[in-house]
């Protein structure tokens, strides 16, 4: 048997995170990435990564209660296995990314530094200055290259993966890729895929994400065969800057170091904002929400700024929505000392200084809780059976999925400085799985008997390829503006408030952006560093998940998390009546029960031939945390959670069973 | 690494590049750049008075036959080492000053300017004065195509005379400026180099100190410059000659000095101009 | 986008802004290609960066003539000045194409922009080139800390406040390329494949060429951060050993360029004068403490 090999794509915090620890346990692994994996999207991370440590154990936290925030921050919509494994490797793997040098934040005795974040009480957050997504991956970086020098790794940058290779039985035997420079079509012969390829922010046009987050690895696996799943939940950020490029983060810190939001009462009033008097500004969160202010949780604040921009018209620009986000009342020193770093952000990106001239503000799609569909494996204690190859399989045997492109770890909303954390930790974990895999498959696929399988995979490829460089000349469609067109309906029907006109009229828009993708004619048919013709694959490798995502987002007609459709929004209770206000509540309870017996479960998306979608279910397996309701900020919260801890007191005689595991696993 | 098994193995001047490196940097210093301080102020002692000067110069030559050796093994060899090495830096570099218009970066076109200007300037120098070699066919040859025109027991004033003509004054001047920049810039960049000023105040502080040693060396040089250029001339001269020549016969009496007309100015005991 | 709104643009721009503006690109089809000027015409709008400016380049399709163009193809990804891709010498000066913002370099020169790829690595097209010399040069100076294993040994050792703020900036260089095209001591690395000469071949000689050439500041400024971790000190020999070898310390030449155009400010010339001061111990060592 000729050796085995794994294949990463991806070289980000999760992909590196795999090769390096395959490449301890002495596996060959091939690292394929469509930038320099040290230009991967991880390093735009700022916040920190969470973990239970020993500070805030003497506080009285565990890893249950990050467990616990986690999935309450997810609104349960994750499976609780993955989750409850993943806060409890948590503070081990914090110790690791110490001793291979992060440099984290210390306090004067040496420590680590710690800071809270949101949706937790304790100071679970390390952190490396701004950027410890960048320290992170950096790190990672160094122990993979190092694995690179020792000849156990070898990395093929500015390669794009096309797709998984598959056999006879449907096992995953490799991958075909294309490299960007000379743009060769290559098969890689292994015995394991991990796709480790993150988000598809792309598909909105622009959001937080890097330019290589097209989610194309993703929708080629999907159009392979693989599920994707719960892609209608996407984290939307309420402060970002827009860019005609990208919007860039504006941290949450602005507002709580006293950074007030508000549009100018008259709609696109001309004035410079600081000739425009207190009476004609209409601080609309502090209004809406007095107790909280500006500092309203993330999704509220998100959903109003939408709302005034595109509903009440009230935008600060015509062409372009944004608020004012207004520190220019707090002196310069206190800026400097207290937000210096973001500030300057703003100011290299936008020329203007936000101490002199309030800065414009727009929330932005940040992150995707949804990906491809992944298996695990409980154990008896209710985490995950370790090295038990199914762990992040994609329902393709030797396919694997992991970190943001996977689905499993954040339910319907993802927690502060937790995406990094699940990165890392599906990395390392999944590694011995795909030993354990390894060691159980009789063959090698570099074995010769596959050699006539890549050859025709790979004839395939290129005959696509070649068939697309021939669609040259006028009057064909140009991809950069169909792919302007897609995040532009994107956008309006897919992120913040969701309505079911909205979506039906952006399913048919897409379909017919779909059609016309096929019919893009290239303004570049050269056979070297065409990226003319590597925009146009992935733009037509958009819409199937594109389409998973709005078929998803139409079809839940509930709010969860991330997924708002004020249509089924479930009000507080307003009564002042002490009895009606106990009778709006248990219908309130009732109302939710019935909302998690039809919606608390995971979209599965299969595709056809041609990329089109067709969605099922699939029970979440909440046998760790039975499911309560998230209350915050709601209008009577108090009766509500006295009436439904009142019912968990009682016996439920018509509590359903909850499944030990999923149908599917 | 596997490769490295099989690859040829790398040129001398590759293979102990750091070494050569840090030689011509030390070698900037010691004995380069020291003996050009020494050489200077014992130059500029002559606008104390010719005799000063002569003095001096007798200490020097107390070494007697010695003193080639000692010339070559402690000044010339290591400046001929550093200019060599320097000529190569020079080469192996790309200014860029037009883009990158910083101080350092001005500073660092400069080092390789002047480095080049001085090389050129010290030859010529040593030529000139000095003649290089001892041997007496040798010599006789430079004096014709206008070299060794120095005369240690003759001091000031044959080097007074040698600088009468206006475009050797100038290229003296040039000369001089370029390397005492050199020598006062190669020390701050020597520090960076060696280590001893690491942060950038350090080293903001070291370009000060640095600075204000080149303008004192430069002062000095420009000043020996014009003491010599000054006792080369006119009534001077004579006055020199004279100071010169007595003290000469009273070495030669009272025997701390054996006599050696070839370190005197032959026969008339004049010069023309040139 | 729907065009901009012009009052708005009067209420920041000091100066009355172009209806357009030109952007000429020194654009090369392949290695070994000879280069090209090309001049596209953008319409103005405020806010701009090179990247969009790119973007639309590749929307248009052609040239300021008219005449039809491929897009130009160019390097980025996070568009934040965190990952190092796009970095490219604008107005002729080396920088990072997403913070740099239309509106200030027309400032500068107020009709036209100009974009050239770097000088100092090989163009593979247009504003794309080859910084692989980049990276090999951290695999020569050992840049990571060497850990036994990646299993649950318990924390890092412990670290200073001081020493993690002296290690913490060193720790943001991103291999974007700026400090050594702006170093004058750094020179070009092109090699091209001989007749007959196989892939590994071919990689061999280039990594001897690497090898042999200058490290440049940012990986000597690496060598300094893993030399100043408390694990990673513990290979400080082998590190110093590629700093005191060939093209490595000594080729400095102290123009100081490097500190002068980091986009993130990273103080490589002190990282220098310490790799200086270390190499000056090493080699005194290396010598007499046989």
């Amino acid at each position: 048997m000729a050796k085995q090999r794994v294949l990463v794509v991806g070289g980000g915090l999760a992909g590196l995170s795999v090769t390096m620890k395959l490449a301890e346990l002495g596996i060959a692994v091939d690292c394929l990435s469509l930038v320099p994996v040290k230009r991967s999207h991880s390093v735009c991370a700022q916040g920190g990564i969470n973990a239970v440590n020993d500070l805030t154990r003497q506080q009285g936290d565990n890893e249950g209660k990050h467990f616990d925030d986690t999935v309450y921050g997810g609104d349960f919509l994750q499976h609780q296995p993955p989750v409850k494994e993943m806060t409890l490797w948590a503070p081990k793997i914090i110790d690791l990314l110490d001793r291979i040098g992060v440099p984290f934040n210390r306090t004067p005795e040496g420590w680590r530094d710690q800071r809270r974040f949101g949706g937790t009480l304790f100071k679970r957050t390390a952190f490396a200055g701004a950027t410890t997504g960048q320290q992170l991956l950096y790190s990672l970086d160094e122990q993979a290259r190092r694995w690179g020098a020792e000849g156990l790794v070898d990395f093929y940058e500015g390669w794009d993966y096309l797709g998984p290779v598959l056999d006879d039985e449907g096992r995953c035997r490799g991958a075909i890729a294309q490299n960007l420079v000379t743009m060769e079509i290559r098969s890689f012969k292994a015995d394991a895929v991990v796709v480790a390829t993150g988000g598809c922010g792309l598909l909105y046009g622009r959001s937080t994400m890097s330019m290589a987050c097209n989610g194309s690895a993703a929708s080629r696996s999907v159009q392979a065969g693989a599920y994707y799943a719960n892609g209608e939940f996407i984290q939307v950020h309420p402060t970002a800057i827009p860019g005609a490029d990208k919007l860039r983060l504006m941290s949450e810190s602005a507002r709580g170091e006293g950074g007030r939001v508000w549009v100018p009462r008259k709609p696109q009033d001309p004035r410079d904002p600081k000739n425009i008097p207190e009476a004609e500004r209409y601080y609309f969160l502090e209004e809406r929400y007095p107790k909280y202010g500006n500092l309203v949780p993330r999704d509220i604040a998100t959903r109003e700024i939408f709302s005034v921009c595109v509903n009440e018209g009230l935008s600060v620009q015509s062409d372009q929505q944004c608020v004012y986000l207004d520190l220019t009342h707090i002196s310069r020193e206190e800026l400097d000392r207290k937000l210096g770093g973001i500030l300057h952000i703003y100011e290299k990106f936008q020329g203007v200084d936000p101490r002199e001239v309030p800065m414009k503000i727009f929330p932005a799609v940040h992150y995707s809780m949804g990906g491809l569909w992944a298996d695990y494996v409980k154990s008896a204690d209710g985490g995950l059976d370790v090295a038990n190859p199914r762990n992040h399989q994609t329902n393709i045997p030797g396919l694997y999925a992991i970190g943001e492109c996977d689905y499993q770890y954040h339910g319907a909303n993802r927690l502060g400085a937790n995406s990094l954390l699940s990165c890392i930790f599906t990395g390392l974990f999944v590694a011995p799985g795909i030993q354990k895999l390894l060691g159980s498959l009789k063959t090698s696929t570099n074995d010769e008997k596959y050699d006539s399988l890549h050859k025709a995979a790979l004839a395939k490829k290129q005959a696509e390829h070649d068939a697309l460089l021939k669609q040259s000349g006028d009057g064909g469609e140009n991809p950069y503006l169909i792919h302007q067109e897609l995040g532009f309906e994107m956008t309006k029907a897919a992120t913040v408030v969701r309505q079911n006109d909205q979506i039906r009229a952006a399913i048919q828009k897409v379909n017919e952006l779909c059609e016309r993708a096929q019919r893009c004619s290239l303004s570049d048919t050269g056979a070297w560093t065409n990226q003319n013709v590597v925009f146009t694959k992935a733009l037509r490798d958009m819409f199937p998940l594109a389409k998973a995502l709005l078929h998803g987002a139409l079809a839940r007609d509930e709010c969860r998390g991330a997924h708002y459709k004020p249509d089924f929004d479930m009000p507080g209770v307003e009564a002042t009546d002490p009895a009606e206000r106990r009778r709006l509540a248990e219908k309130w309870c009732d109302a939710f029960e019935e909302k998690n017996r039809r919606w608390l479960k995971t979209t599965v998306a299969k595709f056809d031939a041609a990329g089109e979608p067709s969605l099922s279910f699939e029970d979440v397996d909440t046998s760790l945390i039975p499911p309560r309701p998230r209350l915050y900020g709601l209008v009577g919260a108090e009766v509500i959670e006295e009436a439904w801890k009142d019912r968990q007191k009682k016996p439920a005689p018509s509590a359903k069973p909850q499944p030990a595991l999923a149908a599917a696993h | 690494m596997a490769d490295s098994s099989a690859t040829p193995a790398l040129p001398f001047l590759v293979r102990h590049e750091f070494l050569i490196r840090r030689l011509h940097s030390l070698s900037g210093l010691i004995p380069v750049g020291a003996f050009m301080c020494v050489h200077l102020l014992v130059n500029s002692s002559v606008l104390n008075s010719p005799e000063t000067f002569q003095n001096n110069v007798y200490g020097i030559h107390a070494l007697g036959k010695l003193l080639p050796i000692v010339e070559w093994v402690f000044i010339f060899i290591p400046l001929l080492f550093h200019m060599a090495v320097g000529i190569m830096i020079a080469a192996g570099g790309m200014p860029n000053t037009q883009a990158y218009p910083y101080g350092a970066n001005i500073r660092y076109t400069l080092q390789r300017a002047t480095g080049i200007i001085a090389a050129v300037f010290i030859m010529y120098h040593v030529f000139h004065m000095h003649g290089w070699f001892h041997f007496d066919g040798w010599l006789s040859m430079a004096e014709s195509v206008g070299g060794h025109k120095f005369r240690p027991y003759n001091a000031s004033s044959t080097a007074g005379a040698a600088l009468q003509n206006p475009v050797i004054l100038v290229l003296y001047a040039i000369g001089i400026i370029a390397s005492v920049f050199h020598l006062a810039n190669g020390l701050w960049t020597m520090g960076i180099t060696w280590g001893v000023w690491t942060r950038p105040a350090a080293q903001k502080n070291a370009l000060v100190v640095c600075s204000a040693f080149g303008v004192l060396l430069g002062i000095v040089g420009l000043s020996a410059l014009a003491g010599m250029y000054n006792v080369g001339k006119g009534e001077a001269y004579q006055a020199a000659i004279e100071a010169e020549n007595r003290m000469y016969e009273a070495r030669v009496e009272a025997g701390s000095v054996q006599p050696n007309e070839h370190k005197r100015i032959e026969e008339r005991g004049t010069r023309s101009e040139e | 986008m729907i065009a901009p709104s012009k009052d708005h643009v009067s209420t920041y721009a000091e100066a009355p802004k172009p209806e357009a503006f030109d952007v000429r690109i020194l654009r090369q089809d392949a290695p070994g290609e000879s280069p090209k000027w090309e001049r596209f015409r953008i319409p103005y709008e405020p806010n701009l960066n090179i990247i969009s400016v790119l973007m639309k380049i590749a929307a248009m399709g052609k040239n300021a003539q008219g005449k039809p163009a491929p897009p130009v193809a160019w390097d980025s990804n996070c568009l934040e000045e965190v990952c190092g891709s796009c970095t490219m010498v604008i107005n002729g000066r080396v920088r990072q194409a997403c913070s740099a913002l239309v509106d200030r370099l027309l400032e500068d020169r107020p009709t036209e922009i100009e974009l050239r790829p770097m000088s100092k690595f090989p163009v593979l097209r247009d504003l794309v080139v080859d910084r692989g010399r980049m990276f090999r040069a951290l695999e020569r100076v050992k840049a990571w800390v060497p850990v036994d294993d990646y299993l649950d040994r318990g924390p890092g050792p412990r670290e200073a406040q001081a020493k993690q703020e002296t290690r913490y900036p060193l720790s943001e260089c991103m291999t974007c390329g700026c400090c050594v095209e702006a170093c004058p001591q750094y020179t070009k690395v092109e090699l091209t494949r001989e007749p007959g000469e196989t892939d590994s071949q071919f990689e061999a000689r280039r990594k001897q060429a690497f090898d042999t050439a200058f490290l440049g500041p940012a990986a000597i400024s690496q060598a300094i951060l893993f030399n100043d971790h408390a694990t990673g000190q513990m290979q400080a020999d082998e590190r110093m050993e590629a700093l005191t070898g060939p093209g490595g310390i000594q080729v400095c030449g102290n123009a100081q360029n490097c500190v002068a155009v980091c986009p993130k400010s990273i103080p490589l010339t002190t990282s220098i004068a310490r790799a200086g001061r270390q190499a000056t111990v090493y080699a005194i060592k290396k010598i007499f403490d046989r």
